[in-house]
């Protein structure tokens, strides 16, 4: 199913000021997200919220935490979230606000390059990265690519479920898609 | 009756305590801050002195005096850095004040600039990201991730004025080329407040947690390593610790002073001790940020 792209500089612009270009502060960060709650609201929960950094220039950790720390607290176990068009500064200050709510996403880059951002299991990591480099795949296929245990393939193909960094399609695991 | 303060002849982070026990005196007198003999001050010295300045003003029923430099050449830098715009509300001025408006330059990254509000935070990382992202990559050598983190890292420093200074504050970054202390080119970040700084601002939530050790500088230790905040969501309290991660991964600097102690994120270049107990009170919080240019390798 495909995404829903929801851009946080459109947002910013409606909900703050359109004179920002980028996302700091806190009020800043909880008015993007109020906005980004609005949009969400529109989404089937299978959809993926495909949140749109591609024209944000500087993230702070206040507004990092206050839309994808607190976006993935209040709808992370129901919905799923890709972040795209993200920087290696965005994701620095991602992944220490995610470190800190032991929470985890899936990123694009502004190369198209897919990973997973916060604390995640190194098993569960090379088989997210399996998942993007190979497509959709079993628990015995990530097993024979990653020469792992089967159940030590399933258990982290199912970790990856459980945070919503993957999607389950009958009995393949599928990577989130914009 | 009206009592001397001189400001150092090298007004820096290294001269501060010396101001800083100047200052520190009961007593209920008229302050007069004598910069007349003053050859040089850094952003942390001028915004340092602004700092004074208020809490002094805030403090007694009379501004207090100021003496500008004599030297023409340093009253008028202290003009382009943009310091005498906002003493005017702070100090009743001695000397002639040179009319010269606050301008930036390649060195001046970002005049002295008032922190108030989230606006102004805005609108500080908004201008610093036009005019020093070609400096640091150019001639700093900071790879594009660094640029960014650079303004990251000043947004969350202003930030601390807005949330937890209960007043205004003020910023200036300014680039140096530290031919004897280091030898390199380096970009120098100042934010200070006359506010209630970091132990009162963080007593009603942290100090339980440390009983008779809650003081200056377990306020900073919980604030700088254990993310402690006066909010109780659990999401706050990251931005000095991404600051310092952030100075970290650059070899650069990081000082917080907040009333009688200073911590610090030490690099290899520098000998200031991780952190500094006892010394003289000052109102608010001042923080340096020091980064350096990148050695090839």
């Amino acid at each position: 199913m495909r995404g829903m792209r929801i851009d946080l500089k459109l947002i910013l612009q409606r909900a703050v000021s359109g004179l920002y270009g980028d996302l700091v502060t806190r009020p800043t960060g909880k008015a993007v997200r109020d906005g980004v709650e609005e949009a969400l609201a529109d989404l089937d929960g299978e959809q993926t919220a495909v949140i749109d950094f591609s024209a944000v220039r500087c993230l702070d950790f206040s507004c990092a935490d206050e839309i994808v720390g607190k976006l993935l607290l209040h709808h992370g176990r129901a919905r799923y979230f890709l972040l795209h068009g993200v920087t290696v500064a965005h994701c620095d200050a991602i992944e220490h606000v995610l470190g800190r709510h032991r929470l985890a996403v899936v990123a694009r880059d502004r190369d198209g390059t897919l990973r997973v951002l916060g604390p995640v299991d190194d098993t569960a990591r090379r088989a997210f990265s399996a998942l993007t480099d190979g497509g959709p795949a079993g628990p015995e296929e990530i097993a024979i690519q990653l020469a792992l245990p089967p159940d030590a393939a399933r258990e982290a193909l199912e970790e990856l479920r459980l945070q919503r960094l993957v999607q389950q399609s009958a009995d393949r695991y599928v990577p989130l898609t914009a | 009756m009206t009592r001397v303060v001189e400001v150092p002849q090298q007004f820096d982070d290294r001269s501060f305590d010396q101001f800083a026990r100047a200052v520190d005196d009961p007593a209920d007198r008229r302050l007069l801050f004598d910069a007349h003999a003053t050859q040089w001050a850094s952003p942390y010295g001028l915004i340092g002195l602004l700092a004074a300045g208020q809490a002094a003003a805030e403090r007694g029923p009379e501004r207090p005096l100021l003496t500008i430099p004599a030297d023409r050449d340093v009253a008028h830098y202290w003009g382009r850095a943009g310091f005498f715009e906002y003493a005017t509300e702070w100090f009743e001025m001695h000397g002639k004040v040179p009319r010269i408006p606050a301008a930036h330059s390649s060195d001046v990254l970002l005049e002295i600039t008032p922190v108030r509000g989230t606006d102004d935070v805005h609108s500080v990382v908004g201008v610093i990201q036009e005019r020093s992202a070609a400096m640091l990559s150019g001639e700093l050598g900071l790879e594009a991730a660094a640029t960014m983190g650079f303004a990251m890292a000043l947004s969350e420093a202003c930030q601390n004025i807005v949330e937890h200074a209960g007043t205004a504050g003020w910023v200036a970054v300014q680039a140096y080329h530290w031919r004897r202390r280091l030898g390199r080119r380096v970009v120098v970040i100042a934010v200070a407040d006359a506010g209630v700084g970091f132990r009162r601002s963080l007593e009603a939530t942290q100090a339980g947690r440390f009983g008779d050790r809650w003081g200056d500088a377990t306020a900073l230790e919980a604030a700088l390593f254990q993310g402690a905040s006066r909010f109780r969501d659990p999401g706050r309290g990251q931005g000095l610790g991404g600051i310092a991660r952030y100075v970290n991964r650059w070899e650069g600097k990081l000082s917080v002073r907040s009333g009688t102690a200073r911590i610090a994120i030490v690099p290899t270049w520098d000998d200031e001790k991780p952190l500094t107990e006892g010394l003289p009170a000052f109102p608010g919080s001042q923080v340096l940020m020091i980064i350096p240019a990148q050695q090839a390798e």
